[in-house]
């Protein structure tokens, strides 16, 4: 687990964290509104991700897909393929572990679920002067990292959770 | 996206994000109405239905997801149910890996647990030493001190003092705020 900013004694996470994610996401909104939980997740990115986004500037692409499948090997139930290419790691989400544990135990999905995926990677992705998009969503995306300037996140490109 | 891997990390640094934005009666109402009422819908349908089953159920379950290796004893005890942690897994985490983002990470378990076990007409009596160790008893709100159990946290309360622990107690109270701590 090198590439991971922090390690835990156990090789997966709990997955009923997933609840408080999705409940924190619920509370952001209403709290702050749709601004502030904006804003919160780009600060997250920014300061909580800093040792990720240094990896990142200083290792380029191969850095993105090498944290990004020892990240989703840690989460429990995820199905991803990581693919990388030389100026553009793409990363096929065909299962998305927290939306399908929530799913699985009756929770109620916020419907800003998958916009966290963008705001937050978004911010990590500027911090390591790169650019990123989400595409698809509510259970199942894809997500692109390139260079800077490369890729422009297009509107309507990620889907509520219904 | 957010994992579950490194969630104590980033629950951790949405306190200070939350008080540093709103202040600390908000970081509260994070605890009560998004992780107690929220989150852990599944714990309280658990615990005020079944008392002290539900809560042997509830931890039963979730210790043994965060904490496979152990460190730790979760047990009924008659009317009451008693939690020691000897390596608590989130504050091990942030130990671990040397993180200390908002003020006092551990006050997070009785802002949801104490609304919680509120409801469910229990008092909670509980102590911590910001060290990954900590005793909780909970006990039907009417009950009084059990002679065999305050020696149990007695004992433990001194074990960290002589080893220079802070220790924040939670005596009969069910919020955040009513603790008191000593060094």
């Amino acid at each position: 687990m090198k590439h991971l900013p922090y390690q835990d004694s156990k090789p997966q996470g709990a997955a009923d964290f997933y609840f408080a994610i999705n409940a924190t996401f619920r509370f952001m909104v209403q709290r702050f509104g749709h601004d502030g939980f904006v804003r919160w997740l780009r600060e997250m990115g920014r300061d909580y991700f800093a040792t990720v986004n240094r990896q990142w500037r200083d290792g380029g692409l191969p850095a993105v897909a090498a944290y990004w499948r020892e990240f989703f090997d840690a989460e429990p139930g995820a199905d991803v393929d990581v693919h990388e290419e030389p100026a553009l790691v793409t990363i096929r989400v065909h299962r998305c572990p927290a939306i399908a544990h929530l799913r699985g135990a009756g929770r109620t999905v916020a419907k800003e679920f998958c916009e966290h995926c963008y705001f937050l990677n978004q911010s990590r992705a500027e911090e390591s002067l790169l650019s990123m998009t989400v595409e698809g969503g509510n259970g199942a995306c894809v997500h692109r990292y390139a260079p800077r300037g490369v890729l422009v996140q297009g509107a309507g490109k990620i889907r509520e959770v219904v | 996206m957010l994992g579950c891997y490194d969630f104590c990390g980033h629950y951790d640094w949405t306190f200070q994000w939350i008080e540093k934005n709103a202040g600390k009666v908000a970081l509260h109402e994070y605890w009560e109405q998004s992780i107690s009422n929220d989150s852990q819908a599944h714990a309280a349908a658990l615990i005020v239905k079944g008392g002290v089953s539900g809560m042997a159920d509830y931890w039963g379950h979730t210790l043994s997801e965060e904490a496979p290796g152990g460190g730790f004893s979760a047990r009924i005890d008659g009317d009451r149910f008693l939690v020691e942690m000897t390596d608590c897994p989130s504050r091990g985490f942030l130990l671990r890996n040397k993180i200390e983002f908002s003020g006092d990470y551990c006050d997070h378990c009785i802002g949801w647990i104490g609304p919680l076990m509120r409801r469910a007409g229990f008092s909670i009596h509980h102590a911590h030493n910001h060290q990954g160790q900590c005793y909780w008893e909970f006990r039907p709100a009417a009950d009084g001190n059990r002679s065999d159990l305050e020696e149990w946290k007695a004992t433990l309360e001194k074990a960290w003092a002589e080893r220079g622990n802070k220790i924040d107690i939670f005596s009969g109270v069910s919020a955040v705020s009513q603790k008191e701590s000593k060094k």
